[in-house]
């Protein structure tokens, strides 16, 4: 399975966010984007999940030689401050969940499996979601989209704010999830998207370009990507 | 879709029952009855259910119940002819709301959460709770129309007639609106035309002032056109399958981004200064050091957000005052009518003074302009501190607050003198009974606020204890305004009553505030 994006151009008024942007992503891979602070890394995510009009481009999801438009329903959101129905304890959350995509989630778990997915105990299951700390409303994000199996999965820096255990499981999870699917995620943290990501991509001068590592070693790829973001024509 | 509706409304009352659980263990004794894990327990959230249940029945009823008791009483205002005018304004009312009460394209958080969170069929969530609200729609307007219908000795059929003018008109506006957004990418109503729909709907409503009542032919004529334009409309909402696409549009910012962004504009509007506010004066700053010049800078600096509204009652007062003076001297003979209004509504003048008394506002202001970020350092935390501050604060609170009860302290008395009917030992007693209830609730508010401190960084209220204290406050000056009393008596009770609530508060704040007064 493929991501094509294909001249994609985002502006604001007159000011230019995403120039015509042509991309491919694959499955298996988690893609490192990074960019400078208003590079546009939000802003390519809310076009690619359709929540701002694009001025022109598209996206097409390629499976086994079939082509079709990228659906809102293609793609899972995680967002950095993740945003949950505070008055449902986590439970209710996820049981309404289940029972409202029954059709579509293939091989349903029980509900225990799925909290053991992200480690959360029958206590805090039972606490509403408001009481719930960053960390695991952050989980709880996760899981609901790892339930709902998007084929393209948007992350904002998932991970800022989050204590190292919680990063960890994370991370792991991620890692379990990139098998069947495409993985986007956005971070400041240059060490994080090194560790984590399979490909590092940077928004620049209004453009997504792949940083190729070929036979650099970790230092001389990081020299490589800073050099990158800071050959910007517009900042 | 029937599924869809139940399913929602299920999670609906949860999220409302949930949240009437979190209020009973935030408040005050209650919390320490209540140990146990009560989101668990079923049987007691059935219970919690079915009060909720009907109390938005009550509350449905209410809202109705008052929406169409405003039409009948401007239309008993306005004309003779009653029952024409309320058809009148029920017709005018139902056009006006045709546009600017569309639900289809409204967002609301219970939206965000079912379409965006749970990734509900969008389609099927906003017909079912769209054709949901017209069935309870035609039933209650059905059972108010038969009640004033039959007031008003109006054959009671025309109650089916009206409701289904008011149904028809509803779901061709709905489509409309849809098909517009569909078309432009836009929503029909822009801010301005809103207004103009609502300010042209009011005037027209009030047309049979001059004698102008459209006929039942009127009606009868838009109801066979939106007869006719509802098979279409109901067929287009049906067809139409992008729901979703539109919702996420027109909810651009998303659920996160409307948050962010209401934090965001409190947090400019409090912090927003002034450019001329920025520059202070410094005869004023003269001599003073420490937390007296650390409390002149701060007050200094939002001069304009602390004093305008006080300064804006003081005008209002002054000119509805003036303009009082006018008549009484223009028209002698009214001076008896105004004379005894004035004089059955002195309490109202404790309504008045907490309506006009910015002592939240400031609070506001104080907390997250100055308090929220202070309170991280230890130094700011010291009892001496905490009281010294307290000491110039309220001074200042005080000092802003009695702008506008002057010009109310000198007014009301002296329009109740120059009616003659008035001695002069109960003009002092009013004069010193409207100062004294504004200090005290100048007083009042900086109290609540170093005793429960309830603002969280994000500048939202965490605390249910200080809601209910207002709440209570609220309650207790409506309650004065509904007992009539010896005006003297009343005075001299208040003025006793606001020195010792100053004394025992200001005892408490010694004792209690190093403690309370934190960030939560």
């Amino acid at each position: 399975m493929k991501l094509e994006v294909t001249n994609l151009t985002k502006k604001y008024g007159k000011k230019v966010i995403l120039n015509n942007v042509s991309f491919t992503f694959e499955e298996g891979k988690i893609y490192g984007l990074i960019g400078r602070n208003g590079a546009g890394k939000t802003t390519f995510f809310n076009c690619m999940n359709r929540d701002i009009d694009i001025d022109s481009g598209d996206f097409k999801i390629i499976d086994k030689k079939i082509e079709k438009n990228l659906e809102e329903s293609d793609i899972g959101y995680v967002l950095s401050t993740p945003i949950v129905p505070e008055f449902l304890t986590g439970k209710e959350f996820l049981q309404f969940f289940l029972e409202i995509n029954k059709d579509q989630i293939k091989k349903q778990k029980t509900i225990e499996e799925y909290f053991n997915l992200v480690k959360l105990n029958q206590e805090d299951q039972n606490k509403l979601l408001k009481e719930y700390s960053h960390g695991m409303r952050n989980k709880m994000q996760m899981l609901i989209n790892f339930i709902a199996d998007s084929k393209v999965l948007l992350l904002d820096e998932p991970l800022t704010s989050l204590d190292v255990v919680v990063q960890d499981d994370m991370k792991k999870l991620f890692r379990t999830m990139k098998k069947d699917h495409i993985i986007i995620f956005s971070t400041h943290i240059l060490e994080l998207a090194l560790d984590l990501c399979d490909e590092i991509i940077i928004l620049n001068n209004q453009k997504i370009e792949l940083i190729e590592k070929k036979n650099l070693n970790t230092k001389s790829y990081k020299d490589k990507i800073i050099r990158a973001l800071k050959d910007t024509r517009n900042d | 879709m029937i599924n869809a509706l139940k399913l929602s409304l299920r999670i609906d009352f949860n999220y409302a029952v949930n949240s009437f659980i979190y209020m009973i263990k935030k408040t005050p004794i209650l919390r320490n009855i209540i140990t146990s894990n009560l989101y668990e327990k079923d049987g007691f959230k059935t219970f919690i259910r079915i009060l909720g249940v009907i109390c938005t029945s009550i509350r449905l009823l209410l809202f109705r119940g008052f929406y169409f008791i405003i039409i009948y009483n401007i239309s008993r205002l306005i004309h003779h002819n009653t029952s024409q005018t309320f058809f009148h304004i029920f017709f005018i009312f139902s056009i006006m709301g045709m546009f600017i009460n569309t639900s289809i394209l409204s967002t609301s958080r219970k939206k965000n959460i079912s379409i965006l969170l749970f990734k509900m069929d969008a389609k099927k969530f906003i017909l079912s709770h769209y054709y949901f609200s017209l069935i309870i729609d035609f039933i209650l307007n059905n059972i108010f129309l038969l009640m004033i219908l039959s007031m008003l000795k109006v054959p009671i059929s025309i109650s089916i007639f009206l409701s289904l003018f008011s149904l028809l008109s509803k779901n061709t506006g709905e489509a409309l609106s849809v098909w517009y957004y569909q078309k432009n990418n836009q929503k029909l109503l822009t801010e301005k035309i809103y207004f103009l729909i609502i300010i042209l709907g009011l005037l027209i409503s009030l047309l049979p002032i001059v004698d102008i009542i459209f006929s039942y032919r009127i009606i009868l004529l838009f109801t066979l056109i939106f007869g006719i334009t509802a098979t279409p409309s109901f067929i287009y909402l049906l067809k139409v399958n992008n729901y979703k696409m539109i919702y996420k549009k027109i909810n651009a910012l998303s659920f996160q981004m409307q948050q962010i962004n209401t934090e965001q504009s409190v947090r400019q509007f409090m912090v927003d200064l002034r450019d001329q506010d920025r520059e202070i004066n410094p005869k004023k700053l003269k001599g003073k050091k420490g937390y007296d010049l650390f409390n002149t800078i701060f007050f200094e600096r939002h001069r304009y957000l602390l004093l305008r509204s006080s300064k804006l009652f003081a005008i209002v007062s002054a000119t509805l005052i003036v303009i009082t003076i006018i008549i009484i001297i223009e028209y002698p003979k009214d001076q008896l009518l105004i004379y005894n209004f004035l004089k059955e509504h002195i309490s109202f003048l404790i309504l008045l003074m907490y309506f006009i008394n910015r002592g939240e506002i400031v609070t506001q202001a104080m907390f997250f302009n100055c308090d929220h970020a202070m309170l991280t350092f230890n130094l700011y935390k010291n009892p001496k501190v905490i009281l010294e501050l307290f000491k110039r604060r309220v001074n200042t609170l005080i000092k802003i607050n009695l702008i506008p009860a002057i010009v109310i302290a000198i007014g009301f008395p002296l329009i109740l003198s120059l009616t003659g009917r008035v001695a002069v030992l109960e003009c002092i007693c009013i004069f010193t009974l409207v100062i004294f209830v504004s200090i005290f609730f100048s007083v009042h508010y900086l109290v609540i606020y170093y005793l429960l401190q309830p603002y969280s960084r994000e500048m939202k209220i965490k605390s249910p204890t200080y809601s209910l204290v207002n709440v209570a406050t609220y309650f207790c000056c409506y309650m004065l305004t509904k007992i009539h009393f010896n005006s003297i008596l009343f005075c001299i009770t208040v003025i006793f009553f606001t020195i010792l609530y100053v004394f025992i508060s200001l005892r408490l704040i010694y004792k209690k505030s190093p403690t309370t007064f934190k960030i939560k």
